[in-house]
This record gives structure tokens, C-alpha cells and sequence, in this order.
């Protein structure tokens, strides 16, 4: 039987809005194996990106409990949940985000700057990750001589460089067009494969056939009835 | 891949912005780079005429002396085993340890004449030199049909004297006219204007001439020394005096000390006032454009947090990002404030001296546009770091 590797336990999350108390994150209690590959989908608001940084140590939720791999991530100091974050996770934001006046090469090294590597071993390993995402040959381009399927690729290569054990994506393929978007998706399918465990926010129903398991958010809160919805409506499309 | 590489290769993208933080920088060293060069020349060229302008140190034959208390209703002093000055010790003092200070040297003997049945003080002097160190003595009346001349420039005609304002009036005589000094004739070469100085109840005749006249060949009652003191205290000067001339007492004009470093401070307090007024406005632009690139780099800071950094890595590539401007800004700030100072110097200060270029303010200039451009990096780069990495990349 599979561990758990995310524990959520009665998530909450509240904002101030106009002097207003809103509720993003409604009692959210969710577990997620590890080598599980989950996409969290629903409409603008729902609050899938707000339980996205809250699993990714970027955003403590008002109460509730979130563990991941048994540590309670929230109880960490600030410095030591980048520890955790360079250590644990690799993201993959919107629109890539990638460092505009690092190469490709330099931007997958990244998360190793902090590491206490040689030199060397951090080009080897940024080097390794970028021939697995496909692009031996563009490593010393800028981001903006890229396609956005390759920066895409160099955004997933700069996730899985440190090997962490989770991969944390938002959106990936919202800016792509659909045979790019179709590759990254394999990609990510390949690496959950590999044993790396994926949770992917997304808008797109068709990016959910290449992952196990498929959550969907309503009001901030999870919805079983609309996750039926769509696995209607791909099965129908 | 190092954090080093990251501030290097974000300096290269913002090249406007950095050359407009680098150009705030620079004007700011190199204005206090140029004003330092030339308050520094200011000063020595105002030393040095405040140093011609009067004598700093007067010598003295030595003696011994005591100070009697009778039954603590009176005091008496005594001085006994009086030493000479003489002519010989003139060439000591251009031979002294610090020599190298020394611009005038005015050896002068005084004395008492009779002239018109009553005592006159008469000095005894090299009419150049001493007239030279005392610039406010002019002449009023000359007996030559001539301008009125330059007493620096005077040679005194043989058998002459020149008459204090004072002194004129008291024996009644005028320009031309013959005096008897102890039976002896002079003629009356010319009048002081009046300086309500003891300078004005006395007679002025060449050296060797008032030597015969007193009768004391050789001798010298004081020497009045003019020093330089822009690269050694006074004291320095009074020691080394001392130590060339043992028979003598050397006593530093404290007024006149105290009077050059007074307005050398003025000077010195105004370029400082003027430098820091300078160095704030650089300050502004510096924090202007350094909070105005972490409001840019907010997303980008976020990604860094998120991937882990440490707030202290986001401040390190902030700090190693100001330093190399720093220190580039330090560099040509130097160059270019010692070239303005050098070249524009003399005209804009109106002064005289060459203005050299010092290379020992190149580590000055460069630790203070490192250290200004980190001191006032401090705040953005605290606020860059506490950046919430969620709000960074809108996840709030």
C-alpha cells in the first residue's frame, strides 16, 4: 500500500477583502500518495490555486494542518520552509516564469545556487535534466529565444533538477497551443512514471487524462458531483 | 551558477537603470573627490600666506631665570647668565632639523639711541625680509621722487632710517630731512602709515649699520621666523629650533597658529558641509532607483523564494549588486573628481599651486561609494527580502 505524502487536515483559508472576511479555502481535508498524479480543476476563484501555495509552503493557511512527508510544513520557521521548498518541491508556475537574463542552462541551475555543490556537479546535473526535457541543444539561450514549449520544458527541467520528491504545476499548459501542450503533459506523465509524485492545477479537462486523479474545487471547497461533470464531458468529447 | 552570476548578469540586463545609479554615485564621489583636492590645495596655499603673514615662532637669547617670593607681598624676577645671539646663528637655522618648514628668517637687533635729547628705541633690520613678514608696515612719504615702492622689494640706502608714524611726529621731522642717532646723522628715507602697533613709536635702519651704532657688532637681540606649518605642527618647529640654536629660547605665536588653523577649519567645515549636501543627493538616487528595481524585480524575487532562497540570498544579491556599482562608480568618480579637481581647480578656486592628482584617495573614494551605495541599499534590500513569495507571485 502507497504512504501518504500530503496531509490536509480541515484546511482553512481567509482573506480581508474590502474589510470583508472571505472564505477562499473551506475545511479542505485531502490526502495524496506518493507516485499519485492529481489535477485540481474548477472555475476562476474556487480557490484551486490558493491550495496550490498552501501545499507548496508559500501561503499558511488560517487553521488546519498540512503535512508532507510527516512534517508539519507551517511549523517551520520562514527560512527553513525555503529550506524545505528548494529541497521538497519543484514548481511550475504560470507563463513559465523563468529568469529573463539567465539562460536556460543557468535558469535550470537555480535551485542548486543555494546547495552546497561544486560548480561542476550543479552544471552536470542542470546539463542532465535539460537533455531528459529535450533541449540539448538550446542550453545557453535566453529565455526569450525560446518557444514557449521549450521554456515550458526548461520550467519542468528546473522543477525536477533538485530530484525532489513532489512536482507542484499551475497551469502549465495555458499559455501553449494544444499539440505543445499535449507534449508537456506527456512529459509530466513520464516523470509521475519515474515515481515523482504531480499535482497539477488546471483549467484544461484534457490535460486530467494523463493524470491519476482528478479533484475538483467549487467555493472553496472540494466537490465529488462536479468531478462526475467532467469526466462525463471528456468522455462524451 | 552563483548568486554572484545572477547580481552580475542582472546588472548587465539593467544597463539604463544601473548607469543612472552609477552616474548618482559618481557625481557624488567625484564632487567630494574634486572638493577634497581642492581644499586641500586651498588650504596649503592659505597656510602658506597665513605663514608669510607675520612670523610663527620668535628666538630669544636664552637665560636663566627666577621668581622671587618675599613673604608673599612681593615678587621679583631675576634673570642672570644671559646668552647671545649672534650672526652666526642664522646659517643654524636654514641647517636645522626642519628647515624644510622655514620661509623667512628676520634677525633684528634692538636698542636705545638719543636723538633731540630724549631715548628712541631703534631696530635693527634686514629691511627685505623683515618688511616682507610684516606685509601691513607700507610706506606713507619716500624720499625719492619715485612711486612710493614695495618695502619687500626696499634696499635701504646706506646711513637712512625709516620712521615709524608715531615716531615721525615725536622728533618733528619729515621725509629728506637729517636726524642725529647718537650724534650720528641718518636721513630720513621714509614714513610708515600709521598701524597702532608698538611699530609706530620706532626707527628702522639697516642691521649692520644699527650694530655699529649700538655698538654691539654681530650681536642680535631676536630672530622672527616665518615656518611653513601646512605639513608640521608649530611645536614641531619650535623644538627643532631649538635643538639647532641651544643658546637660545624659541617661542611659538600661538595667535598666529590658532588664527590659520581657525580659518583653515572654516574652510575645511564648509567643503564638508558642501561634500555631504552632495552625497545625500546621491544617496536619494540611489535609494530612488534601488526601490524602483526591487518594485520591478517583485515577480522575480518571488520565484527566487519559492525555489528556495533564503531571505538573506535575496539580500546578498542585492548587496553584491551595489557593491560592483560601488565600486566601478568609485572608481571613475576618483578619476573624474581628481581631472575636474586638476584642471578646473585653479580657475574655479583661484589659486596658484598645482592641484596633483592623489592616488592615495582612490581606496577613500571607492570605500565610500561602496559604502554609501550599501548604507542606503540597506532598506530595499531588508523589503526586497521580507517580500512575501506569495504575494510576489499573486497567490494571495
Amino acid at each position: 500500500m502507497s504512504e501518504i505524502l500530503i496531509s490536509i487536515k480541515d484546511i482553512k483559508k481567509t482573506y480581508k477583502s474590502m474589510g470583508e472576511e472571505v472564505d477562499a479555502l473551506k475545511n479542505i481535508t485531502l490526502d495524496i500518495m506518493k507516485g499519485e498524479s492529481v489535477s485540481v480543476m474548477g472555475h476562476s476563484g474556487s480557490g484551486k490555486s490558493t491550495l496550490l501555495s498552501i501545499m507548496g509552503a508559500l501561503n499558511p493557511p488560517t487553521s488546519g494542518v498540512i503535512e508532507i512527508d510527516g512534517i508539519d510544513i507551517y511549523k517551520l520557521s520562514q527560512e527553513m520552509r525555503a529550506d524545505f521548498r528548494r529541497e521538497y518541491l519543484g514548481f511550475v508556475f504560470q507563463q513559465f516564469q523563468l529568469i529573463p537574463y539567465l539562460t536556460a542552462h543557468e535558469n535550470v541551475m537555480l535551485p542548486l545556487t543555494t546547495t552546497k555543490r561544486t560548480n561542476k556537479e550543479k552544471r552536470d546535473m542542470a546539463e542532465e535534466v535539460l537533455i531528459r526535457v529535450g533541449l540539448k541543444d538550446k542550453m545557453n539561450r535566453l529565455p526569450n529565444q525560446l518557444s514557449g514549449g521549450e521554456q515550458e520544458r526548461v520550467a519542468i527541467a528546473r522543477a525536477i533538477v533538485n530530484s525532489p520528491p513532489l512536482i507542484l504545476a499551475d497551469e502549465p499548459t495555458g499559455s501553449l497551443d494544444t499539440k505543445t501542450g499535449d507534449e508537456i503533459m506527456e512529459l509530466f506523465q513520464e516523470l509521475n512514471q519515474e515515481g515523482l509524485t504531480v499535482l497539477m492545477v488546471t483549467h484544461n479537462p484534457d490535460n486530467t487524462k494523463y493524470l491519476g486523479r482528478t479533484i475538483m474545487m467549487k467555493d472553496g471547497r472540494l466537490s465529488d458531483y462536479q468531478e462526475e461533470l467532467i469526466r462525463k464531458s471528456i468522455n462524451i468529447n | 551558477m552563483s548568486i554572484f552570476r545572477i547580481a552580475l548578469n542582472n546588472l548587465m540586463r539593467r544597463k539604463i537603470k544601473m548607469l543612472f545609479l552609477m552616474l548618482g554615485l559618481i557625481v557624488g564621489v567625484a564632487t567630494v573627490i574634486s572638493f577634497v583636492n581642492i581644499l586641500k590645495a586651498m588650504e596649503s596655499e592659505l597656510g602658506d600666506k597665513i605663514d608669510e603673514f607675520g612670523p610663527n615662532s620668535i628666538i630669544l637669547p636664552r637665560s636663566e631665570g627666577m621668581d622671587i617670593n618675599n613673604n608673599n607681598t612681593m615678587n621679583t624676577d631675576i634673570t642672570f647668565d644671559i646668552q647671545k645671539l649672534t650672526m652666526e646663528d642664522i646659517p643654524k637655522i636654514s641647517a636645522s632639523s626642519v628647515s624644510q618648514y622655514i620661509n623667512i628668517i628676520s634677525p633684528k637687533l634692538v636698542g636705545a639711541v638719543e636723538t633731540e635729547q630724549r631715548k628712541t628705541i631703534i631696530v635693527g633690520i634686514d629691511t627685505k625680509k623683515e618688511f616682507t613678514q610684516k606685509p601691513w608696515l607700507t610706506l606713507k612719504q619716500q624720499d625719492t621722487t619715485k612711486e612710493i615702492q614695495e618695502l619687500s622689494f626696499l634696499d635701504l640706502p646706506n646711513k637712512s632710517v625709516i620712521l615709524g608714524s608715531s615716531a615721525a611726529k615725536a622728533l618733528n621731522v619729515k621725509v629728506g630731512e637729517l636726524i642725529l642717532l647718537d650724534e650720528k646723522e641718518f636721513k630720513v628715507f621714509g614714513i610708515l602709515n600709521e598701524v597702532g602697533s608698538e611699530d609706530d613709536g620706532l626707527i628702522y635702519g639697516n642691521l649692520n649699520e644699527v650694530q655699529t651704532l649700538l655698538n654691539k657688532p654681530n650681536e642680535l637681540s631676536m630672530i622672527e621666523v616665518s615656518a611653513y606649518c601646512n605639513n608640521c605642527p608649530i611645536e614641531e618647529i619650535v623644538v627643532g629650533l631649538e635643538e639647532s640654536l641651544p643658546n637660545s629660547s624659541v617661542t611659538a605665536l600661538k595667535e598666529a597658529a590658532l588664527f590659520r588653523e581657525e580659518t583653515i577649519g572654516q574652510f575645511s567645515k564648509f567643503g564638508f558641509a558642501l561634500s555631504a549636501m552632495v552625497l545625500l543627493i546621491a544617496a536619494m538616487v540611489v535609494l530612488k532607483t534601488m526601490l524602483s528595481s526591487i518594485s520591478e524585480r517583485t515577480r522575480e524575487i518571488g520565484i527566487f523564494r519559492a525555489i528556495g532562497f533564503r531571505r538573506a540570498h535575496i539580500m546578498k544579491i542585492i548587496f553584491i549588486e551595489v557593491g560592483l556599482i560601488g565600486i566601478i562608480s568609485g572608481i571613475l568618480g576618483f578619476l573624474i573628481g581628481s581631472l575636474a579637481a586638476t584642471y578646473g581647480g585653479p580657475y574655479l578656486a583661484q589659486i596658484q599651486n598645482d592641484i596633483p592628482i592623489d592616488i592615495q584617495l582612490l581606496l577613500p573614494a571607492v570605500l565610500l561609494s561602496v559604502g554609501l551605495a550599501i548604507i542606503v541599499s540597506a532598506y530595499p534590500a531588508i523589503k526586497a527580502a521580507q517580500l512575501d513569495p506569495a504575494e510576489a507571485l499573486r497567490y494571495v
